[in-house]
């Protein structure tokens, strides 16, 4: 399993298209999520005032505010990018015909998949990481350029978001996987994957949240229970159009821990005993 | 006496969900320490069988055992090196980082790298990314990486494919120093010139199932062996003449010469004869039935009724009607 997670691990590293997805999320957090809201704060003019004051607006964008910032943007554009990384990587393999260059050294098909999916893992640890240190870097910036104060949510706080930040990236990785192995094609399946993510999830999910029986079923779904952890973390400024979580933040774990392994477990039997190339 | 196998299949059998019987009930033999030739038209079942060997695909029935052990297993698949169908690698990386993949899934070390680079004499181009690389360059890259884990049995499929007569040759060369040392190769091809420069023996298939085996004189041997080519003037004279000596179904005329099935040790009677006679002999020379009318004969694939006299061993590019990947 080592030698092919080091063997994973030189593909993922050396792959362009994997450090411009990277690069998309980490500009989208610094430049949409934080510094075109500060500037709108900040630079329109006083006659055009929101319900909410951009003074209270701009707290958003502060230290105290950090983790459902940071936990907000997993939950859309971080779950899209990993979704494309997690299918890039499976997918692309069949596309090249390299899974056949792999199957055909030492390593089982399960150890092949086994490394694969320990590679995703620590890449998705990093992106983690960069998240997280991109948006304190800037709440920290957002904070100081304003000149005002802010306190840090204290270091149990920080440890969960990381985890829960963590967590619904690793979920989505897996689906692009799961998905990358399912249908062999990386357009297929990233296709698949952000349709159902953008409409499947967020646009359906809103648009039908109180229907009874699609209340049921979205009580189910990865996005909704990513939001009820990311919703159990305090915030000082609440949306007012933010709706209600459906499930609790432990049952969401729960939900994302058994979408972490199903997809883990399909993905190895798929991969398993499928043919590799004729038709 | 017993003769190791590298390959030994039973029964081997493998029809796709599609129905596709692409293998049928296959009984192969290679030997150890041979170059055993693959041979059958485009669809016959060469590149699904090397992969039921590799183990990428699963027999609907039947064993296979693959250098001791079955295939698809880390015992097999330690002692196998293979390029099936087309050299597959990463485009975005280099052709010695690619190899550096191959060879961390496969455990070498990475000290293997640079000796297989110029065996297949790409080290001055290792650097460059697999995508910029040229298809003969391609070919040798997938060489090199099925030699990285110094394999005791070698697949590979249609390894000339698509390469330039340089190229060709350079490949067959290669392909012959490799079974220096013990090394089994099993190459598959429907280029028939390419096995019957290259192989030892040689196994024809068509339509999923081994319909020969053999070295490629036995081949030959079975289809009726050689003949005498014969360009005399005038023509219609020489025909009579031997019709009368021999049979009349062992002369035929064929692109504007005869070619008589007899022992070629009855040439210089058969010269006399027809000089005798008032004909001019031009040229009388042995014509070995190439592996090309026993290929076509063995898979059943219809002649032309004019074909062109069959080219000597070397000529040509002995690709059979239709053929082509």
């Amino acid at each position: 399993m080592i030698a092919s997670f080091r063997a994973e691990n030189l593909k993922t590293r050396k792959r362009w298209a994997n450090w411009i997805l990277i690069g998309i999320l980490l500009a989208w957090i610094l430049l949409l999520t934080y510094l075109t809201l500060f500037l709108v704060v900040t630079l329109s003019p006083k006659s055009i005032q929101g319900p909410v004051p951009a003074s209270v607006l701009k707290r958003r964008l502060f230290p105290e505010n950090f983790v459902p910032t940071v936990l907000g943007a997993s939950a859309s554009i971080g779950a899209a990018i990993m979704l494309i990384f997690g299918a890039l990587s499976t997918a692309s393999e069949f596309g090249w015909l390299t899974v056949q260059t792999i199957l055909i050294q030492k390593p089982t098909r399960a150890t092949v998949l086994g490394g694969k999916l320990l590679a995703l893992a620590a890449a998705t640890l990093l992106v983690s990481v960069l998240m997280f240190a991109a948006a304190a870097v800037a709440s920290y910036a957002a904070v100081t350029l304003d000149g005002s104060s802010s306190a840090w949510p204290s270091g149990e706080v920080m440890l969960q978001a990381f985890g829960a930040l963590l967590l619904q990236l690793a979920v989505w990785t897996a689906f692009g996987a799961f998905l990358g192995i399912a249908f062999r094609s990386a357009a297929a399946a990233i296709g698949g994957g952000l349709t159902y993510l953008f409409v499947g999830e967020a646009l359906l999910g809103s648009l039908l949240r109180n229907t009874p029986v699609v209340k049921e079923v979205l009580k189910f779904l990865p996005g909704i229970n990513g939001g009820a952890i990311n919703g159990a973390f305090p915030v000082t400024i609440r949306d007012t159009a933010a709706s209600t979580q459906l499930v609790s933040a432990g049952r969401g774990v729960v939900t994302l821990l058994v979408y972490l392994v199903v997809f883990t477990v399909f993905s190895l039997l798929i991969f398993q005993r499928r043919d590799v190339g004729g038709s | 006496m017993a003769q190791t196998l590298a390959v030994e299949t039973h029964g081997l059998t493998k029809r796709y969900s599609t129905g596709v019987l692409a293998v049928n009930n296959l009984d192969l033999r290679v030997r150890a320490g041979e170059v055993y030739g693959f041979l059958g038209p485009n669809g016959a079942g060469k590149t699904t069988t090397l992969r039921l060997l590799s183990g990428l695909l699963h027999p609907t029935s039947g064993t296979a055992i693959v250098a001791g052990a079955a295939p698809g297993t880390p015992a097999s698949l330690a002692r196998l090196g293979a390029m099936v169908e087309t050299p597959a690698f990463y485009p975005y990386l280099s052709g010695r980082d690619n190899l550096r993949v191959v060879a961390r899934y496969g455990s070498v070390p990475t000290s293997r790298i640079d000796p297989v680079l110029k065996l297949v004499d790409l080290t001055d181009r290792a650097r460059y990314k697999f995508k910029t690389y040229s298809t003969g360059m391609k070919q040798r890259l997938g060489v090199a990486a099925a030699l990285l884990k110094a394999p005791d049995l070698l697949i590979l499929d249609e390894p000339t494919s698509g390469l330039d007569p340089q190229g060709t040759i350079e490949m067959r060369a290669l392909i012959k120093e490799l079974k220096q040392g013990g090394r089994t190769v099993l190459l598959s091809s429907h280029l028939l010139n390419e096995v019957e420069l290259t192989c030892d023996r040689v196994g024809v298939i068509a339509k999923g199932k081994l319909v020969a085996e053999g070295t490629v004189d036995e081949l030959r041997a079975r289809s009726g062996g050689s003949a005498l080519l014969i360009r005399a003037t005038p023509l219609d004279q020489a025909r009579r003449l031997l019709e009368a000596l021999l049979k009349p179904d062992q002369v035929r005329v064929e692109s504007g010469a005869l070619l008589v099935s007899v022992d070629p040790s009855q040439a210089a009677s058969i010269n006399r004869r027809l000089v005798s006679d008032g004909v001019d002999v031009s040229e009388l020379r042995v014509s070995e039935q190439s592996l090309e009318d026993v290929f076509l004969e063995l898979t059943e694939t219809p002649q032309s009724p004019h074909p062109n006299p069959p080219p000597q061993a070397g000529e040509g590019n002995g690709r059979p009607a239709g053929g082509g990947k």
